[in-house]
């Protein structure tokens, strides 16, 4: 018989697989992650990316500004709930007129070598920024008002404007580097440092272990100064990188994870609905606009674009498709801010809509439903968009808007680079993308997206083109007033024209979402960020 | 063969050389460039061009990339843009965490897809044949994302609400608490952390591996030396461990060298619902990033291995089957 032998081999190959899969079992039983509570006040928090390096002056990430200002490092001023500004490294401060500032700063803040915290560092950091060698953030962007640094003695610092603004002192919410670890990097190189992954700050945790891709790990810095806050409430911290939505919401469910950072919009219900787990819904600082090609026919009429502005149904795609969590936008400035000109939202308004595009001479002309010109041209166009999920929802909504009214537009999804260099070199009729704030400076956003000496320079950030001197007008004076009532009557000024000339239409302000575990204290997010209340975290409540 | 290797192994050279330089140009010529990651609409654009210079990309095409063909062949891969350090400390974190992935699951893979092949052709139109083909084409014609995410529902978060005495870890490589556990414990956290990943990549890996031993041992069982064999009062064990496996091999080992370069790129979608820091995830996000040096320096080393995958698949093919000589 051919077959006789076989069941020897069966058995003997079956014993192997169930051994493999018994040992497979067993190890899984005891398997499963530190669950809540973990070794001795560990959070673990689940981030969608990695952070990208910790130095005040080189990075650029958003989540690494938040952690070096929130957790590593002691920036020399802080904002509270109000975004007023505060004292932290600085216990106090003169104010010059509107021509410099002096820092006292406090003498029981450490590096966490042991190493004292002083004026020189700040200098040091200040010179570094403001070197061009480092093509630094900070220097070029937060601190282009201020010109020159100058210490009086170890814990006293003088800095100059280089000429009145407002919101002087927010330009120092930034840490210092510790000069001496760094003071032999030479500038260029120091964008490539150690130092950025292997961080010695002065927080309120300290920099444990950081495995690419996988884990950070921070640590409690036990000398952390009480008036300060003190030392954080975790014992450890550990950042786990867990790019897909879907398997991070089942460590946070399972207790694997306790804080998950971003939720996905459409995870809101299962965190909701979870006694287990609490959301956190807090308005964010992304605005997201269309923006319009202001030197490119037919987008160099204003009429045309009011036009296009009241066919948008923007409080349905705020409801529809962003699940509520959003808020109608009319400019850069975020609604929550305390310069907030609370003006109303263009309306949506179908027949004002249609009677604008008349006057502007686009009439349906050959019954296809899509108005021409006189001279024939079809009022169409090309919306760029890049492949996220949530962007192209809201175009496809776009186009059926537009079309109500007789626009044609044609979407045209890129991937994010490549629609980035399309928009930068001005390759576009329209776009729709959006903007992130880095700080709370009111003036930063519009002077760059808006202000016409901007126009005409290669690759800036007024991709749209714009140039109506009204705008310069309002973003200048908003920009410069010592005052607060001057500042909020410009910046009102401002969001007026805005409204009025639409150079570019803006859509909502997209709400920031995170959950936790329910058992989790001190988890507070607000538009100063996720990790803002990192210190405070713990878990076990 | 020595000579043969030698051979193969030199006429490699120019084709690597040629793929380096391909990679470069088509890279180069992809819209965007790196230091929009850097990208902030405050920075002035003399900024932006001082970080161009910073990073070499101010000069022309052809000298960076004699440049880089230079510093290549020293050894030297350049910085990560997005993760500001060596690319070769980059790619010796990644590379132990995938091939410890990729390396069990191939194993897994190749040992459960040839045991079933060859039971499937010895017992041919039994019941476990018929069941065993429709499982296993159940798997294989899965999207193994979705086949993934399936197993963390079922394994790790209906395991966890259900109460099962078995709930696996859904992602990472190892727990937060790890380096504070005993040695067994760490072995067995490894472990636990494996089987899902593993588990997703052999289900959808070995039913294909099975198919192809399958039908070619159904083929070679009915060769006459096969009955020869028989005649001559060999054991059935003998017979079909020796001769007939033996000469069923040669598909699989295309397939062998086919799969062996995913030890080293693992599998993108495979890292990212798992969360594990493998070589897949990297050159993914290096991709997004614009990150060049990164890029250029992982799709080289990826270029080597499919070469080498190559030829350990023609060696093994006369190692296999003596009727094959490379003279």
């Amino acid at each position: 018989m051919r077959m006789r032998s076989l069941p020897d081999l069966m058995t003997f190959l079956t014993r192997r697989a169930a051994l493999l899969l018994l040992t497979g079992l067993l190890a899984g039983a005891c398997g499963g992650d530190g669950g809540s509570g973990g070794v001795g006040g560990t959070v673990v928090v689940g981030m969608r990316s990695d952070f990208g390096s910790f130095n005040p002056v080189t990075s650029s990430g958003q989540y690494d500004l938040e952690l070096m200002n929130y957790a590593l490092f002691t920036p020399i001023v802080q904002y509270d709930e109000n975004l007023d500004v505060q004292p932290y490294l600085a216990e106090s401060w003169d104010l010059h007129g509107d021509t410099g500032v002096t820092f006292h700063l406090r003498q029981d803040v450490r590096w966490h070598d042991g190493q004292p915290v002083t004026a020189h560092d700040v200098e040091f950091t200040f010179n570094l920024a403001k070197d061009e060698q480092t093509a630094s953030l900070l220097g070029t962007a937060f601190l282009a008002e201020v010109a020159g640094a100058q210490v009086i003695d170890d814990y006293t610092i003088t800095f100059r404007f280089a000429r009145p603004h407002a919101q002087a002192l927010e330009d120092f919410w930034w840490p210092p580097l510790p000069r001496h670890l760094l003071e032999n990097v030479s500038p260029a190189e120091l964008r490539n440092a150690p130092f950025n992954r292997q961080p010695v700050g002065s927080g309120p945790l300290r920099f444990g272990e950081w495995r690419a891709n996988d884990r950070l790990v921070l640590l409690r810095n036990d000398d952390f100064p009480e008036s300060l806050g003190g030392p954080a409430d975790a014992e450890r911290i550990v950042f786990r990188v867990i790019p897909e939505a879907s398997t991070m919401l089942t460590e946070l469910l399972t207790g694997s994870v306790h804080i998950d950072i971003p939720l996905m919009p459409d995870q809101i219900r299962q965190v909701r609905d979870n006694a287990e787990t609490e959301l956190h819904s807090y308005p964010g600082r992304t605005v997201y606009y269309l923006g319009w090609n202001n030197d490119r026919a037919p987008f160099n009429d204003a009429n045309l674009r009011r036009a296009l502005a009241h066919a948008i149904n923007r409080g349905e795609i705020v409801d529809a498709l962003l699940y509520g969590e959003g808020e109608i936008a009319t400019s850069t400035i975020p609604p929550w801010h305390r310069l907030y000109p609370d003006l109303d939202p263009v309306q949506y308004d179908p027949a004002q809509a249609a009677q604008l595009l008349e006057q502007a001479g686009w009439v349906d002309r050959d019954g296809d439903g899509i108005r021409e010109n006189a001279q024939g041209q079809p009022l169409a166009f090309e919306v760029l968009s890049s492949d996220d999920p949530l962007r192209r929802s809201v175009v496809e909504v776009l186009q059926n808007q537009l079309r109500q009214v007789g626009a044609n537009a044609q979407i045209r999804v890129m991937e994010f680079q490549t629609m980035l260099q399309s928009h930068r070199e001005r390759n576009f009729d329209a776009v729709f993308t959006n903007w992130v704030l880095d700080n709370f400076q009111i003036a930063a956003a519009p002077s760059a997206l808006f202000h016409s000496r901007e126009a005409d320079i290669q690759l800036s950030a007024n991709r749209s083109t714009v140039r109506i001197p009204a705008l310069d007008a309002a973003i200048e004076r908003g920009g410069r007033a010592p005052d607060e009532a001057e500042q909020r009557a410009a910046w009102e000024e401002m969001t007026r024209v805005l409204q009025r000339e639409q150079p570019v239409t803006f859509m909502f302000w997209l709400n920031e979402l995170a959950a936790s575990r329910s058992d989790m204290n001190g988890v507070e997010m607000d538009p100063r960020g996720e990790l803002r209340s990192i210190a405070r975290w713990s878990t076990g409540r | 063969m020595g000579a043969f290797i030698l051979k193969r192994l030199l006429s490699a050279i120019p084709l690597l050389i040629g793929i380096a330089t391909i990679i470069f140009f088509v890279l180069n010529l992809a819209p965007g460039d790196p230091t929009t990651f850097y990208f902030n609409p405050n920075v002035p654009p003399e900024i932006i061009e001082q970080l161009r210079r910073n990073l070499g990309l101010d000069q022309p095409l052809h000298i960076q990339y004699f440049k880089w063909l230079t510093s290549f062949f020293q050894g030297d891969f350049g910085y990560s843009l997005a993760q500001s350090r060596p690319v070769a400390d980059v790619v010796w974190e990644a590379l132990p965490n995938t091939l410890i992935l990729t390396g069990t699951a191939l194993v897994l893979v190749f040992a459960f897809g040839m045991i079933i092949g060859v039971l499937q052709a010895v017992r041919q139109y039994s019941i476990f044949d018929s069941t065993s083909s429709v499982v296993s084409l159940f798997f294989y014609s899965m999207p193994s994302f979705w086949l993934a995410l399936m197993l963390v529902l079922i394994f790790s978060l209906k395991a966890h609400t259900w109460g099962w005495p078995i709930a696996l870890p859904a992602t990472g490589i190892t727990s937060v608490d790890y380096e504070f556990m005993s040695a067994g414990e760490k072995i067995r956290d490894r472990i636990s952390h494996l089987i899902l990943p593993v588990g997703t990549l052999t289900l959808a890996l070995a039913a294909g591996v099975a198919r192809y031993m399958r039908g070619q041992m159904l083929e070679v069982i009915r060769q006459d030396y096969i009955r020869t064999a028989r005649a001559k009062g060999l054991s059935e064990r003998k017979v079909i461990m020796k001769h007939a496996l033996r000469n069923s091999m040669l598909p699989v080992i295309t397939l062998l060298g086919l799969y062996l370069p995913f030890l080293f790129s693992g599998t993108i979608f495979i890292e990212v619902i798992f969360a594990w820091p493998g070589m897949g995830r990297i050159i993914y996000e290096a991709i997004f990033q614009r990150d060049y040096p990164l890029v250029m320096a992982t799709s080289f080393i990826f270029a080597v291995i499919v070469v080498l995958g190559n030829l350990i698949a023609d060696v093994l093919y006369a190692v296999a089957d003596p009727r094959i000589r490379y003279d």
